[in-house]
């Protein structure tokens, strides 16, 4: 049944105006799994209770068939809600709250959850950027909040508010089966000599049943007892995002299972009653006692609200992007804060935001507080950088990005993960090797270090000097494809699915101008010319600009291999980023690094995943500085990115670290990064093009390694999640495979996985 | 769009723009809003009245969702009535939310409405944000 919503009986919105889940055509075979499902356990069930029972509550008690009875009943209630319960889905977003979210807004928003950098992705479908452990389900079309999978043995999402009874059906059913196993086998143990009765081979068939469907059962049992009492999500534990042992949802084992099995009942959130409006506003309006400092913030802003709005917009939207893409270099400071030049005395609030910045009430003034204040400023910075499409206004942004590249305050953090040497020692080493302006000290954004995500732009003069070739670039050349690309709106391109444009690797226009949509296994985008000195954290969200840029590098740089542009996407090399970051401050890194570009020039994508030309939304920004690996606090930057891939003739595509990688960046993913990075670059020397195939399989390999888990506890959960859960392994190793694989054609285009609406499985190779 | 068409509401004033407020995610996936103060709205209301009215929420939700006595009895009697009591019966988290609706009415008459500001309900939104919506001012000397 299409997503129903059985709790409170209410199915669906009620009202037109209401957002609602858009229908979707009947599928018959969506109901197979299910209803096989339904038939196995009332057929055998009633079997058990027309043939086995009535001899058991004779010859022993009455109380056999009671205790049969109530746990047949228990696992029928489960059963039922967890099949017809809404599992928390997100209702759409209208239209004026993505106003902001418009055309230059970033795909991804970055949030720190408990000192660890989240990554929020925007969901075109949905059009809002996803809550931090929401995901969006292409089998059912909606976000589903703490979306845990979709399970097709009961044709539903499992997501916060189901999740609890998931969990009891599945303890439940196991329980039932033992049982009707044990008492039909008492059944069978006491009728040897009747065997060939219709009571005993009913019985024998009915055990036969049950003890089938024991194995997947109890072990999917096991797994998510296992998953509560660490407090993931399958989604979480399949697509190995706390493989690094970090996860910041969780609360302690205790506290865990409490949430799950004794909150309150989460409220749905479609289909509830809207309030009629009945408070009248009318002026004149009150007016609020203006303060000194406020007075004089108005009079520095006067004039500059209109023309910034919309660049300022973009730029908050572009904060945390900016995480995930290449923060543009760093603006000049002077022509950082447009039009700000007379207005030092900034909203006390904002400044100190930038530390070192001049205050700049204009900039912040409209900009959504969608991430934590006061972290992202860079990052609003940089994607204002990213954004803008006019001369000047890139000079403001790379400005801008200098400035907060000069902050210390976001150089490295501590990493949260104690286990995370690699990453923690190369931030350490980046944050050594890098003062404000410095070299990419500041390394890799913070998906190592707890908190931050921005580190990048760290070198001044690269980035800088990007900034200014940059600008130069997007402007001659951005700026009438950009004009083309804007009056479509990002999100439309972000819903389209990638027209077959010239994926043949050329730097074209159109490639430029079809940004596609696909899941996050963003594979195809070229990697990174390897050794690009680039700073770090240089990354445009325009893949205009990255495209441009990236071919400058690619001249300057005199890369032996190609590089790809930045403009492809993405892939979502943290690692490699990471460690290309961090390259000038620690020399030994450095080296490492360039073997690792060398080897994998394909890394550079991770950052440069906006290979979609403005749209943020789309891509991230493809990491213009080549190597730099600025970006680095997302492993799993998927977006699939379908500009085409420059001329270069990377062999290996950067082969992304964790098998699955997901919009959420987390600390312990540059571990794991790592990990994967030295797998690659074992992998990548045993082949420069048909790489597919042994990094599939390192990837799983990797995979299984990092999962933390032999493979064995998947095993069990795949006969009873065939589709759901193996699916989306499944899917990811096809998807990374197939969207690799077109990469590493010469100037092989770039597959994009799509799920229904240009979703993801959300998961990223 | 809090905008009717009523004869009465043609008084309404017209939306100038709408602020959205996200959720704070600093500490885990609770239900929990930012407090900052948006620069939109800068002019039109005191900071401290408006980080009170966030907190408030705040703590409106973090009591919807206290794990505590209360919502494990109520989850334990779903359990043996095979959850037909929600058939009959709100839950804590409902009534918490009719009671926040409540208090965003009232604020919103007491305090906004005069402001020619208007809270929305974060549910309506699927408690992602808290969308404030702007209204013009056509007074002298407005913005």
């Amino acid at each position: 049944m299409p997503s129903g919503s059985m709790s409170g009986g209410v199915s669906g919105p009620t009202s037109p105006p209401q957002p609602t889940v858009p229908s979707r055509p009947l599928r018959p075979s969506r109901y197979v799994p299910v209803s096989a499902a339904t038939a196995f356990l009332v057929g055998s069930t009633s079997l058990f209770f027309c043939f086995t029972c009535p001899w058991l509550s004779e010859q022993f008690s009455v109380a056999v068939p009671i205790y049969n009875g109530i746990m047949f009943l228990f696992v029928l209630a489960n059963f039922c809600m967890a099949t017809f319960m809404d599992p928390g889905i997100f209702p759409r977003a209208e239209e004026d709250e993505d106003k902001e979210d418009d055309f230059r807004a970033p795909l991804y928003k970055t949030v720190e959850i408990r000192g660890i950098q989240v990554r929020m992705k925007w969901c075109s479908t949905c059009r809002f950027y996803r809550p931090p452990r929401c995901s969006h389900c292409s089998v059912c079309d909606n976000c589903v909040e703490d979306f845990d999978h979709h399970c097709p043995w009961v044709n539903n999402c499992i997501g916060r508010r189901n999740y609890r009874y998931f969990f009891l059906f599945l303890i439940s059913l196991t329980a039932h089966i033992m049982g009707v196993f044990g008492f039909g086998l008492l059944f069978i143990l006491y009728h040897t000599q009747q065997l060939d009765r219709v009571h005993s081979a009913v019985t024998m068939a009915v055990m036969c049943v049950a003890g089938l469907f024991f194995i997947p059962v109890a072990g999917l049992t096991g797994f998510h007892v296992v998953l509560v009492a660490r407090g993931r999500t399958t989604n979480e534990q399949v697509t190995g995002k706390f493989r690094g042992g970090v996860n910041p949802f969780t609360n302690g084992c205790f506290r865990n299972v409490s949430h799950v099995l004794c909150s309150s009942q989460a409220p749905r959130y479609l289909g509830r009653k809207k309030k009629a409006q009945t408070v009248s506003v009318q002026p004149p309006f009150l007016r609020p006692q203006l303060t000194e400092a406020q007075l004089a913030a108005k009079v520095l802003d006067n004039g500059i609200h209109g023309d910034l709005h919309r660049s300022k917009s973009s730029l908050e939207m572009m904060e945390s992007q900016s995480a995930d893409a290449e923060p543009p270099p760093p603006p000049k400071p002077e022509l950082r804060y447009p039009g700000m030049s007379r207005g030092p005395a900034g909203h006390p609030e904002e400044s100190s935001l930038l530390n070192k910045a001049p205050p700049t009430p204009t900039m912040f003034k409209y900009r959504p507080t969608y991430s934590s204040p006061g972290k992202n400023h860079t990052a609003l910075t940089h994607a204002y950088a990213n954004q803008m499409s006019r001369g000047d206004s890139l000079k403001e942004s790379s400005s801008s990005l200098l400035q907060s590249s000069q902050q210390p305050g976001y150089r490295s953090e501590p990493s949260l993960d104690g286990c995370e040497v690699g990453g923690a020692e190369r931030s350490g080493a980046e944050r050594t090797g890098g003062g404000p302006g410095g070299p990419p000290a500041s390394g890799i954004p913070g998906y190592s270090l707890g908190g931050r995500s921005y580190p990048s732009f760290s070198d001044p003069t690269v980035l800088t000097g990007g900034a200014s070739r940059s600008s130069s670039v997007r402007s001659s050349h951005n700026a009438p494809p950009s004009e083309a690309t804007t009056s479509t709106s990002y999100k439309s391109l972000a819903n389209q699915t990638p027209p077959p444009g010239p994926r043949n690797g050329s730097l074209s226009y159109d490639s430029l101008l079809t940004p596609s949509e696909s899941p996050e296994f963003e594979s195809a985008a070229p990697e990174m010319p390897p050794g690009r000195p680039r700073a770090p954290g240089v990354g445009y969200s325009s893949p205009y600009l990255s495209a441009q840029i990236a071919q400058q590098r690619e001249a300057e740089l005199h890369q032996p291999s190609a590089s790809s542009a930045v403009l492809l996407a993405s892939p979502q090399h943290a690692v490699y980023l990471r460690g290309s970051i961090a390259s000038p401050p620690a020399p030994p890194e450095r080296e490492r690094e360039r073997l690792l570009h060398d080897s994998q020039p394909h890394h550079h994508h991770h950052h440069h995943h906006h290979h979609h030309h403005r749209p943020p939304r789309f891509s991230r920004p493809p990491l213009l500085s080549d190597s730099g690996p600025t970006q680095p606090s997302y492993p799993y930057r998927t977006r699939s990115t379908d500009t085409p891939l420059p001329p270069n003739t990377h062999p290996p595509r950067s082969p992304h670290p964790p098998p699955l990688g997901k919009s959420l960046s987390y600390s312990s993913a540059a571990a794991a990064e790592m990990q994967y990075r030295l797998v690659r670059k074992a992998s990548a020397s045993v082949g420069g093009g048909g790489i597919q195939a042994p990094k599939d399989e390192i990837q799983m390999k990797s995979y299984s390694r990092t999962n933390g888990q032999p493979k064995p506890p998947f095993t069990p959960s795949s006969p009873s999640h065939p589709v759901s859960v193996s699916t989306r392994p499944g899917q990811a190793y096809s998807s990374a495979g197939s969207s690799q694989s077109p990469a590493h054609k010469p100037g092989g285009g770039v597959k994009k996985v799509t799920g229904v609406g240009g979703t993801t499985y959300e998961i990223s190779v | 769009m809090a905008e009717t068409h009523s004869l009465q509401d043609l008084r309404q004033a017209a939306v100038a723009s709408k602020v959205f407020v996200q959720r704070d995610y600093a500490s885990g996936t609770i239900c929990k809003f930012q407090t900052k103060f948006p620069a939109e709205l800068e002019s039109r209301i005191d900071k401290q009245q408006f980080e009170e009215t966030m907190q408030t929420l705040n703590n409106l939700y973090a009591e919807a969702e206290k794990l505590g006595g209360r919502s494990y009895l109520e989850g334990c009697l779903a359990c043996l009535t095979a959850y037909t009591i929600f058939l009959c019966m709100e839950t804590h988290y409902e009534k918490v939310l009719k009671k926040i609706a409540k208090y965003i009415q009232e604020q919103n008459e007491k305090i906004f409405a005069p402001l020619g500001l208007l809270l929305t309900d974060p549910i309506e939104r699927g408690l992602r944000v808290v969308e404030i919506t702007i209204f013009e001012d056509r007074s002298i000397g407005s913005r």
